[in-house]
Protein backbone atom coordinates (compact mmCIF):
# COMPACT_ATOMS: atom_id res chain seq x y z
CA UNK A 1 0.00 0.00 0.00
CA UNK A 2 2.74 2.39 0.99
CA UNK A 3 4.77 1.64 -2.12
CA UNK A 4 1.71 2.09 -4.30
CA UNK A 5 1.14 5.59 -2.93
CA UNK A 6 4.83 6.28 -3.40
CA UNK A 7 4.80 5.34 -7.05
CA UNK A 8 1.66 7.34 -7.70
CA UNK A 9 3.28 10.36 -6.10
CA UNK A 10 6.46 9.93 -8.12
CA UNK A 11 4.40 9.78 -11.30
CA UNK A 12 2.72 13.00 -10.24
CA UNK A 13 6.02 14.71 -9.68
CA UNK A 14 6.90 14.17 -13.28
CA UNK A 15 3.46 15.09 -14.56
CA UNK A 16 2.54 18.19 -12.57
CA UNK A 17 -0.21 19.22 -14.96
CA UNK A 18 -2.42 16.37 -13.75
CA UNK A 19 -2.33 17.72 -10.19
CA UNK A 20 -5.82 18.64 -9.22
CA UNK A 21 -8.23 18.81 -6.37
CA UNK A 22 -8.24 15.02 -6.07
CA UNK A 23 -4.84 15.22 -4.35
CA UNK A 24 -5.82 17.83 -1.84
CA UNK A 25 -5.74 17.48 1.90
CA UNK A 26 -8.62 19.40 3.46
CA UNK A 27 -11.56 17.03 3.88
CA UNK A 28 -9.52 14.16 2.43
CA UNK A 29 -8.28 11.01 4.18
CA UNK A 30 -5.08 11.27 6.19
CA UNK A 31 -3.15 9.52 3.41
CA UNK A 32 -3.32 12.74 1.40
CA UNK A 33 -0.89 14.34 3.87
CA UNK A 34 1.88 12.10 2.56
CA UNK A 35 0.96 12.99 -1.03
CA UNK A 36 1.19 16.67 -0.11
CA UNK A 37 4.58 16.10 1.47
CA UNK A 38 5.93 14.35 -1.61
CA UNK A 39 4.58 17.00 -3.98
CA UNK A 40 5.95 19.79 -1.76
CA UNK A 41 9.25 17.89 -1.40
CA UNK A 42 9.08 18.62 2.32
CA UNK A 43 9.99 16.99 5.63
CA UNK A 44 7.18 15.46 7.67
CA UNK A 45 6.64 15.03 11.36
CA UNK A 46 3.62 13.77 13.32
CA UNK A 47 2.57 14.53 16.86
CA UNK A 48 -0.61 13.70 18.73
CA UNK A 49 -2.84 16.51 19.98
CA UNK A 50 -5.87 16.24 22.24
CA UNK A 51 -8.38 14.32 20.17
CA UNK A 52 -6.49 14.69 16.92
CA UNK A 53 -3.08 14.34 15.28
CA UNK A 54 -1.01 17.11 13.72
CA UNK A 55 1.12 16.28 10.70
CA UNK A 56 3.69 18.95 9.96
CA UNK A 57 5.30 19.38 6.53
CA UNK A 58 8.28 21.78 6.40
CA UNK A 59 9.89 23.10 3.24
CA UNK A 60 11.86 26.23 2.32
CA UNK A 61 10.68 28.52 5.10
CA UNK A 62 7.08 27.31 5.00
CA UNK A 63 5.48 25.06 7.58
CA UNK A 64 2.16 23.34 6.86
CA UNK A 65 0.26 21.67 9.67
CA UNK A 66 -2.52 19.26 8.75
CA UNK A 67 -4.95 18.35 11.53
CA UNK A 68 -6.21 14.76 11.30
CA UNK A 69 -9.29 13.65 13.22
CA UNK A 70 -9.53 10.28 15.02
CA UNK A 71 -11.53 8.93 12.06
CA UNK A 72 -8.69 9.80 9.72
CA UNK A 73 -9.93 12.93 7.96
CA UNK A 74 -7.95 16.17 7.54
CA UNK A 75 -10.26 18.74 9.13
CA UNK A 76 -7.88 21.72 9.24
CA UNK A 77 -4.76 23.07 7.57
CA UNK A 78 -2.52 25.80 9.01
CA UNK A 79 0.43 27.36 7.21
CA UNK A 80 3.09 29.87 8.27
CA UNK A 81 6.22 31.18 6.60
CA UNK A 82 7.92 33.64 4.33
CA UNK A 83 6.02 32.43 1.29
CA UNK A 84 2.71 30.72 0.61
CA UNK A 85 2.01 27.05 -0.06
CA UNK A 86 0.02 25.86 -3.07
CA UNK A 87 -3.47 26.32 -1.71
CA UNK A 88 -5.00 24.42 -4.59
CA UNK A 89 -3.13 21.41 -3.26
CA UNK A 90 -4.01 21.99 0.39
CA UNK A 91 -7.62 23.14 0.02
CA UNK A 92 -8.57 20.67 -2.70
CA UNK A 93 -12.27 20.61 -3.39
CA UNK A 94 -12.62 23.74 -1.25
CA UNK A 95 -10.15 25.74 -3.32
CA UNK A 96 -12.75 27.18 -5.72
CA UNK A 97 -14.82 28.41 -2.79
CA UNK A 98 -11.71 30.08 -1.38
CA UNK A 99 -10.85 31.62 -4.74
CA UNK A 100 -14.35 33.03 -5.10
CA UNK A 101 -13.98 34.45 -1.59
CA UNK A 102 -10.71 36.16 -2.50
CA UNK A 103 -12.23 37.63 -5.65
CA UNK A 104 -15.27 38.84 -3.70
CA UNK A 105 -12.98 40.51 -1.13
CA UNK A 106 -10.93 42.05 -3.91
CA UNK A 107 -13.94 43.61 -5.64
CA UNK A 108 -15.72 44.50 -2.40
CA UNK A 109 -16.86 48.14 -2.22
CA UNK A 110 -16.24 49.96 -0.01
CA UNK A 111 -12.79 48.43 -0.30
CA UNK A 112 -11.59 46.78 2.86
CA UNK A 113 -7.95 46.37 3.79
CA UNK A 114 -7.97 43.70 6.40
CA UNK A 115 -6.61 40.20 6.81
CA UNK A 116 -8.55 37.87 4.52
CA UNK A 117 -11.44 35.99 6.05
CA UNK A 118 -13.97 33.61 4.51
CA UNK A 119 -16.45 32.37 7.07
CA UNK A 120 -19.33 30.05 6.30
CA UNK A 121 -20.89 27.08 8.07
CA UNK A 122 -19.06 24.84 5.63
CA UNK A 123 -15.63 26.43 5.42
CA UNK A 124 -13.43 28.96 7.23
CA UNK A 125 -10.30 30.32 5.55
CA UNK A 126 -8.15 33.11 6.97
CA UNK A 127 -4.88 34.72 5.93
CA UNK A 128 -2.85 37.17 7.96
CA UNK A 129 0.58 38.37 8.99
CA UNK A 130 2.98 40.54 7.02
CA UNK A 131 6.16 40.36 4.91
CA UNK A 132 8.46 37.56 6.21
CA UNK A 133 5.72 36.06 8.37
CA UNK A 134 2.60 35.15 6.51
CA UNK A 135 0.09 32.72 7.92
CA UNK A 136 -3.19 31.17 7.02
CA UNK A 137 -5.59 28.57 8.22
CA UNK A 138 -8.51 26.66 6.77
CA UNK A 139 -10.89 24.37 8.57
CA UNK A 140 -14.22 22.64 8.19
CA UNK A 141 -16.36 23.78 11.15
CA UNK A 142 -18.69 20.77 10.88
CA UNK A 143 -15.76 18.33 10.91
CA UNK A 144 -14.05 19.53 14.11
CA UNK A 145 -13.68 16.58 16.49
CA UNK A 146 -15.58 16.87 19.81
CA UNK A 147 -13.90 19.35 22.15
CA UNK A 148 -11.83 21.03 19.41
CA UNK A 149 -12.51 24.73 18.81
CA UNK A 150 -11.35 27.24 16.22
CA UNK A 151 -8.85 28.57 18.79
CA UNK A 152 -7.06 25.20 18.78
CA UNK A 153 -6.24 25.60 15.10
CA UNK A 154 -3.16 27.82 15.06
CA UNK B 1 -5.88 74.42 -1.83
CA UNK B 2 -5.31 70.73 -2.16
CA UNK B 3 -4.09 71.24 -5.72
CA UNK B 4 -1.60 73.89 -4.65
CA UNK B 5 -0.28 71.64 -1.93
CA UNK B 6 0.19 68.81 -4.41
CA UNK B 7 2.09 70.99 -6.87
CA UNK B 8 4.50 72.31 -4.24
CA UNK B 9 5.05 68.76 -3.05
CA UNK B 10 5.98 67.60 -6.54
CA UNK B 11 8.37 70.51 -7.00
CA UNK B 12 9.99 69.69 -3.68
CA UNK B 13 10.43 66.06 -4.64
CA UNK B 14 11.91 66.91 -8.02
CA UNK B 15 14.35 69.22 -6.28
CA UNK B 16 15.25 66.35 -3.99
CA UNK B 17 15.92 64.14 -6.97
CA UNK B 18 18.17 66.48 -8.90
CA UNK B 19 19.96 67.89 -5.86
CA UNK B 20 20.49 64.57 -4.15
CA UNK B 21 24.26 64.73 -4.49
CA UNK B 22 24.46 68.14 -2.82
CA UNK B 23 22.62 67.05 0.29
CA UNK B 24 24.97 64.49 1.79
CA UNK B 25 24.92 65.80 5.35
CA UNK B 26 21.49 67.28 5.56
CA UNK B 27 19.96 64.91 8.07
CA UNK B 28 18.99 67.70 10.44
CA UNK B 29 16.84 69.42 7.83
CA UNK B 30 13.26 68.51 7.19
CA UNK B 31 14.51 66.50 4.23
CA UNK B 32 13.66 63.40 6.24
CA UNK B 33 9.93 64.04 5.99
CA UNK B 34 7.59 62.39 3.52
CA UNK B 35 4.13 64.00 3.65
CA UNK B 36 1.37 61.39 3.99
CA UNK B 37 -2.39 61.75 3.82
CA UNK B 38 -5.76 60.04 3.89
CA UNK B 39 -8.65 61.08 1.67
CA UNK B 40 -6.85 63.44 -0.70
CA UNK B 41 -6.78 61.53 -3.94
CA UNK B 42 -8.88 59.81 -6.57
CA UNK B 43 -6.87 56.60 -6.80
CA UNK B 44 -5.92 56.17 -3.16
CA UNK B 45 -9.55 56.45 -2.14
CA UNK B 46 -10.30 53.76 0.42
CA UNK B 47 -11.39 54.79 3.88
CA UNK B 48 -8.36 55.06 6.19
CA UNK B 49 -5.93 54.46 3.32
CA UNK B 50 -2.65 56.26 4.04
CA UNK B 51 -0.77 57.35 0.93
CA UNK B 52 2.28 59.31 -0.14
CA UNK B 53 4.11 60.55 -3.23
CA UNK B 54 7.50 59.05 -3.99
CA UNK B 55 10.06 59.76 -6.67
CA UNK B 56 11.58 56.99 -8.74
CA UNK B 57 14.55 57.41 -11.08
CA UNK B 58 16.38 55.41 -13.69
CA UNK B 59 19.48 54.23 -11.79
CA UNK B 60 22.41 56.63 -12.01
CA UNK B 61 20.52 59.26 -13.95
CA UNK B 62 18.38 62.31 -13.29
CA UNK B 63 15.61 60.72 -15.34
CA UNK B 64 13.01 60.76 -12.59
CA UNK B 65 9.27 60.75 -12.15
CA UNK B 66 6.97 61.18 -9.20
CA UNK B 67 4.47 58.47 -8.36
CA UNK B 68 1.48 59.66 -6.33
CA UNK B 69 -1.03 57.44 -4.52
CA UNK B 70 1.48 55.04 -3.03
CA UNK B 71 0.12 53.12 -0.03
CA UNK B 72 2.23 53.68 3.09
CA UNK B 73 2.41 50.21 4.59
CA UNK B 74 4.54 49.22 7.55
CA UNK B 75 3.09 45.70 7.18
CA UNK B 76 5.14 44.96 4.08
CA UNK B 77 8.72 45.47 2.98
CA UNK B 78 9.85 47.10 -0.25
CA UNK B 79 8.55 49.47 -2.89
CA UNK B 80 6.14 48.05 -5.49
CA UNK B 81 4.81 50.14 -8.37
CA UNK B 82 2.43 49.28 -11.20
CA UNK B 83 4.21 49.17 -14.55
CA UNK B 84 1.32 51.14 -16.10
CA UNK B 85 2.26 54.26 -14.10
CA UNK B 86 6.00 53.98 -14.75
CA UNK B 87 7.44 56.01 -17.59
CA UNK B 88 10.99 55.67 -16.28
CA UNK B 89 13.08 52.69 -17.40
CA UNK B 90 14.56 50.67 -14.54
CA UNK B 91 17.27 47.99 -14.51
CA UNK B 92 16.04 44.39 -14.63
CA UNK B 93 17.50 41.98 -12.06
CA UNK B 94 18.70 38.66 -13.47
CA UNK B 95 19.75 35.32 -12.00
CA UNK B 96 23.11 33.58 -12.52
CA UNK B 97 21.93 32.34 -15.93
CA UNK B 98 20.91 35.82 -17.03
CA UNK B 99 17.17 35.10 -16.76
CA UNK B 100 14.89 37.93 -15.60
CA UNK B 101 13.84 37.65 -11.97
CA UNK B 102 10.21 38.19 -10.93
CA UNK B 103 8.37 37.95 -7.67
CA UNK B 104 5.06 36.90 -6.19
CA UNK B 105 4.15 39.00 -3.19
CA UNK B 106 1.40 37.79 -0.91
CA UNK B 107 -0.55 40.20 1.24
CA UNK B 108 -2.63 39.42 4.28
CA UNK B 109 -5.80 40.72 2.64
CA UNK B 110 -5.60 37.92 0.07
CA UNK B 111 -4.13 40.20 -2.58
CA UNK B 112 -1.13 39.09 -4.60
CA UNK B 113 1.21 41.03 -6.87
CA UNK B 114 3.38 39.57 -9.64
CA UNK B 115 6.04 41.28 -11.70
CA UNK B 116 9.73 41.79 -12.38
CA UNK B 117 12.29 42.79 -9.77
CA UNK B 118 14.09 45.89 -11.05
CA UNK B 119 16.63 48.27 -9.57
CA UNK B 120 15.63 51.91 -9.16
CA UNK B 121 16.96 55.02 -7.51
CA UNK B 122 14.22 55.90 -5.06
CA UNK B 123 13.85 59.29 -3.42
CA UNK B 124 11.92 59.58 -0.16
CA UNK B 125 11.14 63.16 0.82
CA UNK B 126 14.30 65.26 0.54
CA UNK B 127 16.68 62.37 1.23
CA UNK B 128 19.41 61.41 -1.22
CA UNK B 129 18.32 58.76 -3.70
CA UNK B 130 18.88 55.14 -2.66
CA UNK B 131 19.55 52.42 -5.20
CA UNK B 132 17.20 49.56 -4.34
CA UNK B 133 15.51 46.55 -5.95
CA UNK B 134 11.77 47.16 -6.27
CA UNK B 135 8.91 45.14 -7.68
CA UNK B 136 7.25 46.39 -10.85
CA UNK B 137 3.67 45.10 -10.64
CA UNK B 138 2.88 43.59 -14.02
CA UNK B 139 0.57 40.58 -14.33
CA UNK B 140 1.87 39.69 -17.81
CA UNK B 141 5.57 39.58 -16.87
CA UNK B 142 7.37 36.43 -18.05
CA UNK B 143 4.52 35.44 -20.37
CA UNK B 144 2.15 34.99 -17.43
CA UNK B 145 -1.37 36.31 -16.81
CA UNK B 146 -3.52 37.49 -13.92
CA UNK B 147 -5.07 34.04 -13.55
CA UNK B 148 -2.17 31.83 -14.65
CA UNK B 149 1.12 32.62 -12.94
CA UNK B 150 3.57 31.13 -10.44
CA UNK B 151 1.70 32.70 -7.50
CA UNK B 152 -1.13 30.15 -7.76
CA UNK B 153 -3.58 32.99 -7.28
CA UNK B 154 -5.22 35.91 -9.03
CA UNK B 155 -2.79 38.82 -9.13
CA UNK B 156 -3.43 42.57 -9.22
CA UNK B 157 -3.83 43.98 -12.71
CA UNK B 158 -4.25 47.75 -12.45
CA UNK B 159 -4.12 50.71 -10.05
CA UNK B 160 -7.84 51.47 -10.26
CA UNK B 161 -8.85 48.01 -9.07
CA UNK B 162 -6.12 47.93 -6.45
CA UNK B 163 -6.79 51.58 -5.46
CA UNK B 164 -3.11 52.43 -5.35
CA UNK B 165 -0.32 53.11 -7.83
CA UNK B 166 2.11 51.29 -5.62
CA UNK B 167 2.96 50.20 -2.10
CA UNK B 168 5.74 51.72 -0.02
CA UNK B 169 6.62 48.84 2.30
CA UNK B 170 8.52 50.42 5.18
CA UNK B 171 8.10 47.64 7.73
CA UNK B 172 10.46 46.33 10.38
CA UNK B 173 12.60 44.12 8.13
CA UNK B 174 15.42 44.95 5.74
CA UNK B 175 14.48 42.59 2.90
CA UNK B 176 11.04 41.24 2.07
CA UNK B 177 12.13 37.63 2.39
CA UNK B 178 15.59 37.33 3.91
CA UNK B 179 17.75 34.24 4.28
CA UNK B 180 15.04 31.78 3.28
CA UNK B 181 15.02 33.14 -0.26
CA UNK B 182 18.80 33.47 -0.38
CA UNK B 183 19.27 29.72 0.08
CA UNK B 184 16.09 28.05 -1.26
CA UNK B 185 14.98 28.09 -4.87
CA UNK B 186 11.53 26.76 -3.92
CA UNK B 187 10.78 29.75 -1.68
CA UNK B 188 7.47 30.46 -3.55
CA UNK B 189 8.31 34.18 -3.82
CA UNK B 190 11.14 34.59 -6.34
CA UNK B 191 11.14 33.12 -9.86
CA UNK B 192 13.29 33.51 -12.93
CA UNK B 193 11.59 33.50 -16.29
CA UNK B 194 12.63 32.42 -19.74
CA UNK B 195 10.56 31.74 -22.84
CA UNK B 196 7.23 31.99 -21.08
CA UNK B 197 8.14 29.67 -18.25
CA UNK B 198 9.08 30.71 -14.71
CA UNK B 199 10.82 28.55 -12.11
CA UNK B 200 11.73 29.17 -8.49
CA UNK B 201 15.09 30.81 -7.87
CA UNK B 202 17.23 31.68 -4.86
CA UNK B 203 18.06 35.40 -4.71
CA UNK B 204 20.96 36.91 -2.71
CA UNK B 205 19.90 39.28 0.07
CA UNK B 206 21.17 42.34 -1.80
CA UNK B 207 19.07 41.52 -4.86
CA UNK B 208 15.86 41.00 -2.92
CA UNK B 209 13.16 43.66 -2.86
CA UNK B 210 13.90 45.69 0.22
CA UNK B 211 13.05 48.47 2.56
CA UNK B 212 14.55 51.66 1.05
CA UNK B 213 14.81 53.26 4.49
CA UNK B 214 17.58 51.05 5.84
CA UNK B 215 19.67 51.85 2.74
CA UNK B 216 19.64 55.60 3.38
CA UNK B 217 23.06 57.08 4.23
CA UNK B 218 21.59 58.41 7.49
CA UNK B 219 18.13 58.40 9.07
CA UNK B 220 18.19 54.68 8.33
CA UNK B 221 17.38 53.06 11.66
CA UNK B 222 13.61 53.28 11.46
CA UNK B 223 10.64 55.49 10.79
CA UNK B 224 8.15 57.64 12.62
CA UNK B 225 4.54 57.89 11.51
CA UNK B 226 2.73 60.85 13.01
CA UNK B 227 -0.88 61.68 12.24
CA UNK B 228 -3.37 64.11 13.79
CA UNK B 229 -6.47 62.82 15.52
CA UNK B 230 -9.98 63.16 14.14
CA UNK B 231 -13.35 63.68 15.80
CA UNK B 232 -15.74 60.85 16.64
CA UNK B 233 -17.47 61.20 13.27
CA UNK B 234 -14.19 61.26 11.36
CA UNK B 235 -12.69 63.80 8.99
CA UNK B 236 -12.79 64.21 5.20
CA UNK B 237 -9.00 63.99 5.13
CA UNK B 238 -5.91 64.07 7.32
CA UNK B 239 -2.35 65.05 6.60
CA UNK B 240 0.66 63.91 8.55
CA UNK B 241 4.25 62.82 8.20
CA UNK B 242 6.34 59.77 7.59
CA UNK B 243 9.63 60.82 9.21
CA UNK B 244 12.79 58.90 8.37
CA UNK B 245 15.15 57.93 11.17
CA UNK B 246 14.69 57.67 14.92
CA UNK B 247 16.58 60.05 17.19
CA UNK B 248 18.74 61.27 14.32
CA UNK B 249 17.23 64.74 13.98
CA UNK B 250 15.18 67.23 15.91
CA UNK B 251 11.96 66.04 14.31
CA UNK B 252 12.33 62.33 15.07
CA UNK B 253 13.60 62.29 18.65
CA UNK B 254 11.54 60.06 20.91
CA UNK B 255 10.25 61.67 24.10
CA UNK B 256 12.14 60.41 27.14
CA UNK B 257 10.52 57.47 28.85
CA UNK B 258 8.43 56.44 25.85
CA UNK B 259 7.56 52.73 26.27
CA UNK B 260 9.05 50.30 23.78
CA UNK B 261 7.66 46.92 22.72
CA UNK B 262 10.05 44.69 20.82
CA UNK B 263 8.53 42.20 18.40
CA UNK B 264 9.25 38.50 18.16
CA UNK B 265 11.42 37.20 15.32
CA UNK B 266 8.37 37.18 13.06
CA UNK B 267 7.58 40.82 13.73
CA UNK B 268 4.54 40.04 15.88
CA UNK B 269 3.52 41.55 19.20
CA UNK B 270 1.07 40.14 21.72
CA UNK B 271 -2.25 41.81 22.47
CA UNK B 272 -4.37 41.00 25.51
CA UNK B 273 -7.99 41.98 25.00
CA UNK B 274 -10.82 41.14 27.40
CA UNK B 275 -8.67 38.46 28.99
CA UNK B 276 -7.78 36.75 25.72
CA UNK B 277 -4.20 36.68 24.47
CA UNK B 278 -3.40 37.12 20.77
CA UNK B 279 0.25 36.36 20.12
CA UNK B 280 0.29 37.07 16.37
CA UNK B 281 -0.88 40.67 16.66
CA UNK B 282 0.24 43.26 14.15
CA UNK B 283 0.49 47.04 14.09
CA UNK B 284 -0.17 47.81 10.44
CA UNK B 285 -0.73 51.15 8.72
CA UNK B 286 -1.86 49.24 5.63
CA UNK B 287 -4.97 47.85 7.37
CA UNK B 288 -7.87 50.27 7.31
CA UNK B 289 -9.53 49.34 10.59
CA UNK B 290 -8.99 47.82 14.00
CA UNK B 291 -9.66 44.12 13.47
CA UNK B 292 -10.15 41.76 16.39
CA UNK B 293 -12.64 39.18 17.64
CA UNK B 294 -15.44 40.22 19.97
CA UNK B 295 -18.68 38.26 19.77
CA UNK B 296 -20.41 40.87 21.95
CA UNK B 297 -20.10 43.53 19.24
CA UNK B 298 -22.85 43.50 16.63
CA UNK B 299 -21.60 43.04 13.09
CA UNK B 300 -22.93 45.26 10.30
CA UNK B 301 -25.24 44.06 7.55
CA UNK B 302 -23.82 43.56 4.05
CA UNK B 303 -21.92 45.15 2.39
CA UNK B 304 -20.27 46.38 5.60
CA UNK B 305 -20.54 42.96 7.24
CA UNK B 306 -16.97 42.40 8.40
CA UNK B 307 -17.20 45.69 10.33
CA UNK B 308 -18.78 46.27 13.71
CA UNK B 309 -22.03 48.20 14.08
CA UNK B 310 -22.69 48.53 17.82
CA UNK B 311 -25.85 50.60 18.57
CA UNK B 312 -23.64 53.15 20.34
CA UNK B 313 -19.89 53.72 20.38
CA UNK B 314 -18.03 51.33 22.68
CA UNK B 315 -15.06 52.31 24.84
CA UNK B 316 -12.57 49.45 24.78
CA UNK B 317 -8.90 48.81 25.49
CA UNK B 318 -6.19 46.33 24.62
CA UNK B 319 -2.73 45.84 26.04
CA UNK B 320 0.16 45.52 23.59
CA UNK B 321 3.02 43.42 24.98
CA UNK B 322 6.52 43.03 23.55
CA UNK B 323 9.07 40.27 23.90
CA UNK B 324 11.06 42.71 26.09
CA UNK B 325 8.21 42.70 28.62
CA UNK B 326 7.15 46.19 27.59
CA UNK B 327 3.40 46.73 27.97
CA UNK B 328 1.31 49.56 26.63
CA UNK B 329 -2.42 49.94 27.31
CA UNK B 330 -4.22 51.23 24.23
CA UNK B 331 -7.70 52.63 24.83
CA UNK B 332 -9.84 52.81 21.71
CA UNK B 333 -13.38 53.24 20.51
CA UNK B 334 -15.46 51.26 18.08
CA UNK B 335 -18.41 53.17 16.60
CA UNK B 336 -21.28 52.12 14.36
CA UNK B 337 -19.67 51.71 10.94
CA UNK B 338 -22.92 52.43 9.06
CA UNK B 339 -23.14 55.81 10.77
CA UNK B 340 -19.48 56.52 10.04
CA UNK B 341 -19.75 55.65 6.35
CA UNK B 342 -22.84 57.85 5.96
CA UNK B 343 -20.76 60.92 6.82
CA UNK B 344 -18.82 60.51 3.59
CA UNK B 345 -15.63 61.10 5.56
CA UNK B 346 -12.41 59.22 4.81
CA UNK B 347 -10.52 59.06 8.11
CA UNK B 348 -11.92 57.41 11.23
CA UNK B 349 -10.24 56.49 14.52
CA UNK B 350 -13.09 54.24 15.62
CA UNK B 351 -13.59 51.87 12.69
CA UNK B 352 -13.50 48.26 13.85
CA UNK B 353 -14.25 44.84 12.43
CA UNK B 354 -14.02 41.14 13.06
CA UNK B 355 -10.92 38.99 12.70
CA UNK B 356 -9.43 36.12 14.66
CA UNK B 357 -6.32 37.95 15.91
CA UNK B 358 -5.60 41.60 16.76
CA UNK B 359 -4.71 43.88 13.84
CA UNK B 360 -4.04 47.47 14.96
CA UNK B 361 -4.71 49.21 11.66
CA UNK B 362 -4.76 52.86 10.65
CA UNK B 363 -7.18 54.07 13.39
CA UNK B 364 -4.43 53.19 15.86
CA UNK B 365 -2.07 55.66 14.14
CA UNK B 366 -4.52 58.61 14.23
CA UNK B 367 -3.60 60.98 17.04
CA UNK B 368 -0.33 59.17 17.71
CA UNK B 369 3.35 59.34 16.93
CA UNK B 370 4.57 55.79 16.37
CA UNK B 371 8.28 54.89 16.24
CA UNK B 372 9.06 51.76 14.22
CA UNK B 373 12.60 50.34 14.47
CA UNK B 374 14.08 48.29 11.61
CA UNK B 375 15.72 44.91 12.35
CA UNK B 376 19.38 45.15 13.30
CA UNK B 377 19.34 48.96 13.31
CA UNK B 378 20.01 50.79 16.58
CA UNK B 379 18.64 53.96 18.08
CA UNK B 380 18.23 55.40 21.56
CA UNK B 381 15.18 53.12 21.83
CA UNK B 382 17.24 49.96 21.27
CA UNK B 383 17.84 47.64 18.35
CA UNK B 384 14.98 46.82 15.97
CA UNK B 385 12.56 45.38 15.37
CA UNK B 386 10.42 47.31 17.85
CA UNK B 387 7.51 49.70 18.16
CA UNK B 388 7.36 52.64 20.56
CA UNK B 389 4.39 54.93 21.04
Amino acid sequence: MKSLIGSVAVTLLFAPTVLGPVWAALGEPAASVERDRVIMKGQRQSRPGTGYTIDTISVAGIQVKEYVSPDGVVFAVVWTGTGAPDLQLLLGEYFEEYREGVNAARSHRPKIRKPFQLKSERLVVERGGHSRSLWGRAFLPAALPPGVTAEDIR
Amino acid sequence: MRWVAAVSLVVGLLAGCSNGDDDSNGSSSAGNVVPVSVGQSAVCRTINQLCAVITICQPGTSNCQTVPDVLVDNGSVGLRVFSSVLSTPLAQTVDAQGRAVGECTFFADGGTTWGPVQVADVVLGGEPAVRVPVQVIQSTFGGQSSSSNPCNDEVDIDPQAASFNGILGIGIFRQDCGLVCAVNSNNTLYFSCNGGSCTGVAVPLGDQVQNPVWLLPSNNNGIVITLPNVSAMGAPSVSGSLILGIGTAGNNSPPSGIPVVTTDENGFVTTVYKGRTFSQSIIDSGSNGLFFPDASLRQCAAPLDPFYCPPSAMNLAGTVIGTNGGQIVVPFQVANTENLVQTGNAAFNNLGGDFSIFDWGLPFFLGRTVFIGIEGQSSSLGTGPYFAF
